[in-house]
């Protein structure tokens, strides 16, 4: 193994490690636009220059690797001279218009600036002008004028998705960054390039203006979109969910996300059930819960059998333990009903079909997944009268639109219908009682991604209205009727769940490389 | 020395051959004193050195051959030759000798002839041929590629699409022979696109050797089969750089790769890949028939052979010349370019190509040869050399030059990109009357800033001629400043870029 002397510092790295890697490993950084860990190297940005012992010009530490004895120099006048001039170079036609750029806050160029140049401009000369807002995909604007030409875009779209959308035309200080033609930035990842883009050259069309980065509060979370459970920064103000951003994970989503679930926080902030109900009129907590608890005891009483409960696969690990005790210790029903959201388009990336965080985490919480019926069977049993009791978890089922009618008109016939659900989604009106749950946000947790890796979440902000996560009312429900469970804490639930179960539990994310 | 120039000088006046003989072998007796002196004490030497550091001697000159008369052409042996760029023409006048001769030598040889001829690239870059060779691996799974850089995009440059234009065949017989001794299966001729009727006489030329059995399968009835493509370029001056021409020749935007890996390792279509220059390939057939020895005493020390020049400007027999390695600019534009026109008088002159720093007249008896021209100051680059005259504003050649590597920049790299335009806008702001003294620091620290940092040497392009001009013409530069405006009134009658930009 090569041994090279960085700024001193003598360290021992693999071969064909890249100056800039080692110099991480030393514990220097190197400043850098187009280099990303993910990406090939073009070494074009030439911000990583750096000063290696007998080499005539500076080298990119990006490209360069080491080699034994090298000697290399990350501060010296002559790499400070060079960051300086880089800098000043991309500065010379950058609009600097940050008080109006999204990237503000979180811009590398910003950054950078401060750090390694933080000298004024010495042009006098009109700027170059390129197009300020150019509608590069669905998703994605482009601003000429920003870009810096480090092409980390084009090569996402090379190498990442295979899609190959993006090029450069022109050439010199005129080239920009476009698609080729006839084509859109629109694969499902294209939210992405935004997010590599280390400068406000490509901006996501959601987060646009919305929102100032540095009032952004960041929780670790998990992508609830589809089962392969994408970690995320979840970013939030004022208890509302500004944007998702991929978080580091190379065993799940590296550094990417797809479109669709990085959208899907919307659905935490729309058609939520905020209040309990019942038959359609708000209660209170203390109302409904006795209120419920009268009613499910004298169903329990009047006929044990004939109680059905649906289960999600959108429900973390932690309630849906208190869901399996529920069943078990209160209701002491064994027609089980597995709902969810239908399955959608996957692809051989990220993107799985499964539209669902936890179907794992049901597996592994209630041993299998064969004594669930399916939603045919779930309305064959409402229309026979076999269930007379509904106990739902959520509002999603698996079934096309029609079979969902069928689901929704055969609700009539049951004598009581419970709905504890995050959403109203048209059923919280025909639920006799209408508990509120919370989302992901708004409480921690844990899903099994399809892989079976188990991953926690945290919580961003406080429930949304009255809702409760689905443990606690589980919880209250079972105290109510006499049968206390008692839990304080997600993790004390956490603990016991994975003594009883067999699921990994994930360890610390590893670390991101400088991204 | 003074003497001597005055000498030279007078002699150069008279275009007879014998006093070109007689000049030669003067020169080589001076050669032979100087060499002496030198082993006299290495300090003195080396103060010396110093001394004559604006006017350099000539250096290890032409060791035995005389300078040849004007009479002994190799590369433009063709040129005057009616219809050479035909095969039969081609093959009476002793074409395709050199193949059957190298075809019964073997690769190695042939790589051992070429690398002591001291042939180097005509391109610019001027590495050793042989050595670029050498690097080739021998064994490979893929195809091996020739490619032939015929983009000659450098201002002031014209002598490869004389060598394609009145004699292909010379050209494609040097082809044959490096992919024999290589290994190679097929080659490109990447043209510059402008450069129709030399694509028309290649192609047509390679359709007569297809049809005689030069190209194709078995060729000469020996177990070797090989292919030329040419391959016309789309007009950017950056596929003239070889991994731009090579990302050009797979249908790519010619933006230069990083190096290494070399193209000789991974080159177009990631197979192992060797790039030369035009000329370089044509002057392959004559070592082969000569030998390797003959070639480098045409010259002087690690630069042998007989060599292209093109002269430009306001001289009075501007156009493409032949003449060995190692003759001086004087001896090139008093013989063969017939001196300055009348009424104008020698100012400045570039070497080889406008990416090389300028010279003043002072330089004019420094050698043809990449180390004699370093020593000078400049480099010889394509040995295309541009004379300018005392009517030639310095600031707006260099404004000129800036625009030009402005356009041409592929914009790959920052420094580069931003650069090449902010020098261009800084430079036409002194020749448009705007200029600031610091905009002179500023210039020389945006040229350092600039020079190294990039991932082609079309950075370097940028800098190394803009610093010259600033370098060795500083009281023009100064001057344009205090008078605010151009003090050469040719060039401020025309309305130029600068005068549009201010309106
Ligand atoms: C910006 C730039 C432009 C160049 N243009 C040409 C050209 O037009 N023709 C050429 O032969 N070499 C050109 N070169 C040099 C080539 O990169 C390369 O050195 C040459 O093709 C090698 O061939 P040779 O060794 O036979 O000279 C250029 C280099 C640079 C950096
Ligand atoms: S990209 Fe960065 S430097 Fe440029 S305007 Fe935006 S925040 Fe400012
Ligand atoms: S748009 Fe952004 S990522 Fe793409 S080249 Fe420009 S600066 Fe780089
Ligand atoms: S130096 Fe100029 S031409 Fe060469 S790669 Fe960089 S930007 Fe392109
Ligand atoms: S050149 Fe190394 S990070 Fe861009």
């Amino acid at each position: 193994m090569p041994k090279v002397n960085i700024n001193g510092t003598e360290i021992e790295v693999e071969k064909g490690t890249t100056i800039l890697k080692a110099a991480a490993q030393a514990g220097f950084e190197v400043p850098h636009f187009c280099y990303h860990p993910a990406l090939s190297i073009p070494a074009n940005c030439r911000m990583c220059l750096v000063e290696v012992e007998g080499a005539r010009s500076l080298e990119p530490a990006c490209y360069s690797e080491v080699t034994d004895g090298m000697v290399v120099e990350t501060k010296s006048e002559r790499v400070i001279k060079a960051q300086k001039s880089v800098l000043e170079f991309i500065l010379l036609n950058h609009p600097v218009d940050c008080p109006i750029c999204d990237q503000a806050g979180e811009c590398k160029l910003q950054d950078y600036y401060m750090a390694y140049d933080a000298q004024e401009s010495r042009l006098r000369a009109e700027k170059n002008q390129k197009v300020k807002v150019f509608p590069i995909g669905p998703e994605v604007l482009y601003d000429g004028e920003r870009c810096i030409l480090c092409t980390r875009c084009i090569r996402f779209c090379e190498e990442i998705t295979g899609t190959n959308e993006l090029t450069i035309v022109q050439r010199g200080d005129s080239a920009e960054i476009r698609t080729f033609p006839g084509k859109e930035l629109d694969n499902p990842y294209s939210v992405c390039t935004a997010d590599i883009c280390p400068v406000g050259a490509l901006t996501s069309r959601d987060f646009r203006f919305k929102c100032r980065v540095w009032l952004l509060q960041s929780t670790d979370s998990v992508c609830t979109g589809c089962s392969n459970g994408c970690n995320i920064h979840l970013e939030h103000f004022r208890n509302e969910i500004q944007r998702y951003r991929p978080r580091y994970n190379p065993q799940v989503n590296d550094y990417w996300m797809c479109d669709a679930g990085r959208l899907s926080y919307k659905e935490v902030h729309t058609d939520r059930l905020l209040r309990p109900m019942s038959n359609g009129a708000a209660l209170n907590w203390h109302g409904v819960t006795e209120t419920a608890s009268a009613k499910l005891a004298r169903a329990l009483d009047d006929d044990a059998g004939s109680f059905g409960f649906v289960v999600s696969p959108q429900a973390s690990c932690e309630d849906l333990f208190l869901a399996k005790r529920f069943i078990e210790e209160v209701l002491g029903t064994d027609q089980l009903y597995l709902g969810g959201k239908p399955d959608g388009f996957e692809d051989d990336f990220l993107i799985k079909a499964d539209k669902n965080p936890n179907r794992q985490g049901v597996k592994a919480v209630f041993g299998g997944l064969n004594d669930f019926g399916d939603v045919d069977k779930l309305i064959d049993d409402i229309e026979s009268g076999a269930i007379k009791t509904l106990y739902m978890m959520e509002t999603h089922l698996p079934a096309d639109a029609e079979t969902r009618q069928r689901f929704v008109d055969a609700l009539d016939k049951l004598d009581l219908f419970v709905l504890q659900a995050q959403h109203c989604a048209e059923l919280a009106n025909q639920a006799h009682l209408a508990l509120p749950a919370c989302s992901h946000a708004e409480t921690e947790g844990t899903f099994v991604n399809f892989d079976g890796l188990a991953q926690p979440f945290e919580q961003a902000f406080a429930p949304h209205g009255d809702s409760l996560p689905h443990w606690q009312i589980f919880m209250r429900l079972a105290r109510a009727m006499g049968q206390p469970l008692t839990y304080t804490f997600v993790h004390q639930i956490r603990d016991e769940m994975f003594q009883a179960s067999d699921a990994d539990e994930n360890g610390e994310p590893a670390e991101a490389q400088a991204e | 020395m003074t003497e001597e120039k005055s000498d030279k000088t007078e002699k150069s006046k008279e275009t007879t051959e014998e006093a070109a003989e007689e000049k030669a072998e003067e020169t080589v007796e001076e050669t032979e004193q100087a060499e002496k002196a030198e082993e006299g004490g290495e300090a003195k030497a080396a103060e010396e050195k110093k001394a004559k550091k604006s006017l350099p001697k000539p250096k290890a000159a032409a060791k035995k051959k005389p300078t040849p008369r004007k009479d002994e052409k190799y590369l433009s042996r063709n040129f005057e030759i009616p219809n050479a760029h035909n095969l039969d023409v081609y093959e009476a006048n002793g074409g395709y000798r050199a193949l059957k001769k190298a075809m019964k030598m073997d690769g190695e040889e042939i790589i051992e002839e070429v690398k002591k001829s001291n042939l180097r690239g005509r391109g610019g870059a001027g590495f050793p041929c042989g050595i670029k060779w050498s690097f080739l691996p021998k064994e490979s799974d893929v195809p091996k590629y020739l490619v032939i850089n015929a983009d000659e995009g450098e201002p002031g440059t014209f002598k490869d699409r004389y060598l394609m234009e009145l004699d292909p065949h010379r050209h494609i017989e040097g082809c044959i022979i490096a992919a024999w001794a290589l290994g190679i299966r097929y080659c490109y001729i990447f043209v510059r696109g402008e450069l129709q009727f030399a694509q028309r006489r290649l192609n047509q030329a390679i359709k007569q050797a297809y049809d005689a059995g030069y190209l194709g399968k078995n060729i000469l009835g020996q177990d070797f089969d090989f292919d030329i493509y040419v391959h016309p370029g789309a007009g950017a001056y950056i596929c003239g750089e070889e991994t731009g021409l090579i990302e050009g020749l797979e249908g790519k935007s010619g933006q230069p790769r990083m190096k290494p890996p070399f193209p000789a390792v991974v080159g177009v279509f990631q197979a192992p890949t060797i790039v030369n220059n035009v000329e370089t390939i044509s002057s392959i057939p004559f070592i082969i028939e000569n030998g390797g020895q003959w070639f480098a005493d045409m010259g002087i020390e690690k630069n042998g052979g007989p060599k292209l020049y093109g002269l430009s400007g306001p001289v009075n027999n501007p156009g493409v010349y032949e003449a060995p390695s190692g003759i001086t600019i004087r001896e090139l534009l008093e013989r063969y370019g017939g001196g300055m026109r009348d009424g104008h008088e020698l100012k400045a002159f570039i070497p080889g190509g406008s990416s090389c720093a300028v010279l003043k007249p002072d330089a004019l008896d420094a050698q043809m040869g990449f180390e004699t021209m370093r020593e000078a100051g400049s480099s010889m680059g394509t040995a295309c050399i541009t004379f300018m005259d005392t009517n030639t504003c310095m600031v707006r050649v260099a404004a000129r030059l800036a625009h030009f590597y402005h356009h041409e920049s592929c914009g790959q790299c920052t420094p580069c990109r931003e650069g090449s335009g902010w020098a261009a806008k800084v430079l036409d702001s002194i020749e448009a009357g705007r200029g600031r003294m610091e905009d002179l620091d500023l210039l020389l620290d945006m040229c350092d800033n600039i020079q190294g940092n990039t991932i082609c040497a079309l950075g370097d392009s940028i800098a190394i001629p803009v610093r010259s001009y600033l370098q060795v013409f500083p009281e023009e530069f100064e001057d344009h400043i205090k008078r605010q405006s151009c003090p050469y009134p040719a060039w401020s009658k025309r309305k130029t870029s600068a005068d549009s930009d201010a309106a």
